[in-house]
């Protein structure tokens, strides 16, 4: 095919919503034209940047609001009860996934972080030297309060998670390491499973959310919390 | 007795509650607001249940829930303020004479952040920031596409155009 495609035709080829034979002459074409290959893959490329965005996750409680009923003729609740159960299992076994993708994800920077050779941007076991470090960094300020013994602030950076910023403190433990993450509160989902050999805990304060990941039990990142949650 | 009055319930859960967080998805790109969407979810879930009898089985389920939820959004007041005045589609050919101006140039998409594509996104006016939600976003076909907004499959095509276009010309003016 010797002409450009027309704008219709690069639309439609790229949504792959052109029949075999008018693909097999748009291909042919595309082929041997740079200009028109250019459209194209200009097109495909905001098709996979959409659909590579993160999605607006509705909240728990959306979910059981409309799972709930309006008062219902007694004899048909059982019928309700199973009904509840499905869904409450289909969107379970979705929900677990999505929690588990979220825990890979920030394991997977822990891990990176601190295989880093600079893990840190800001060196600095002064949490008033951190804290300013953050300033105008991140849309929103963080927080770095004084930390309870044995947790001791090694230093922070600016991170990317699913193209949102956020903060990171690195807090040593001992010989262990924990990643302290502070993001935007929808940021984050309400959930985050543990890993094997991982733990993470997760908490809401003051509109941030908060994910320290480390390879130490629960009871030790209390304190932590603690010490971010308290006013 | 019970059955009649159940099944159609559990039937609705079954094909409704899978949608769950598209729907929600779905409302958030039209409101911008969490709130309204919540709202806009719940309402368009006892919306579907009461309306499941109308609903023809064989047909596309999906783009009926959709399309619940649309009309719920359209005629809410956030809703009525989002419709243009005008037909945009007034102009039917104009996107004819959009010639094929790519130059490797224009292949930004790579560089151009999240955020900057959200916020290109959500500055598109109504018909054009739904169809590209729909298309790209939610995976529609366009035919499915026309059946939710109830337009024809013409008018998706070039309402994808143009969107595309508005939201690569905004990308572009921001670097």
């Amino acid at each position: 095919m010797m002409r450009d495609l027309t704008a219709e035709e690069i639309e439609r080829y790229a949504d792959g919503e052109l029949d075999a034979g008018a693909v097999a002459e748009a291909e042919a074409h595309l082929s041997e034209c740079a200009r028109c290959a250019t459209a194209v893959l200009s097109v495909m490329q905001m098709k996979r940047a959409l659909r590579a965005m993160p999605r607006f996750a509705p909240p728990a409680a959306l979910r059981a609001r409309v799972l709930a009923r309006p008062a219902q003729r007694p004899q048909a609740t059982w019928w309700l009860a199973a009904a509840a159960v499905v869904a409450f299992v289909i969107a379970g076994g979705v929900f677990l996934r999505a929690r588990d993708a979220t825990a890979g994800q920030l394991v997977d920077l822990h891990t990176t972080i601190l295989a880093s050779a600079n893990p840190v941007d800001v060196l600095s076991t002064d949490r008033h030297t951190v804290k300013p470090w953050f300033e105008g960094k991140l849309p929103f300020a963080v927080d770095v309060p004084d930390l309870p013994q044995p947790l001791h602030l090694i230093g922070g950076r600016v991170i990317y998670w699913r193209g949102q910023p956020g903060g990171y403190m690195l807090i040593g433990k001992g010989a262990h390491r924990i990643s302290l993450f502070v993001f935007a509160d929808d940021a984050v989902p309400r959930s985050i499973a543990s890993r094997a050999g991982m733990t993470i805990v997760t908490w809401r304060s003051r509109g941030l959310a908060y994910v320290a990941v480390a390879d130490v039990p629960a009871e030790d990142l209390q304190p932590l919390q603690r010490a971010f949650v308290r006013d | 007795m019970t059955q009649d009055l159940a099944d159609p319930r559990s039937a609705f859960e079954e094909l409704a509650l899978p949608l769950f967080e598209p729907l929600y998805n779905y409302a958030r790109w039209l409101t911008r607001d969490p709130i309204e969407s919540e709202d806009l979810v719940q309402e368009t879930y006892l919306k579907g249940l009461r309306g499941f009898g109308s609903f023809a089985p064989g047909t596309n389920f999906r783009a009926w829930m959709y399309r619940i939820l649309r009309n719920t959004f359209l005629t809410s007041r956030s809703g009525l303020r989002a419709v243009p005045p005008v037909s945009i589609d007034e102009d039917p050919d104009h996107f004819e004479q959009i010639s094929v101006t790519e130059t490797p140039e224009s292949l930004f998409l790579a560089r151009a952040d999240v955020e900057a594509l959200g916020l290109a996104i959500e500055s598109l006016p109504l018909p054009f920031r739904e169809v590209l939600v729909l298309s790209d976003v939610e995976n529609m076909s366009y035919r499915e596409i026309a059946e939710t907004l109830a337009i024809p499959i013409g008018t998706v095509t070039s309402r994808l155009i143009r969107a595309r276009l508005k939201v690569r010309n905004t990308l572009r003016g921001q670097q």
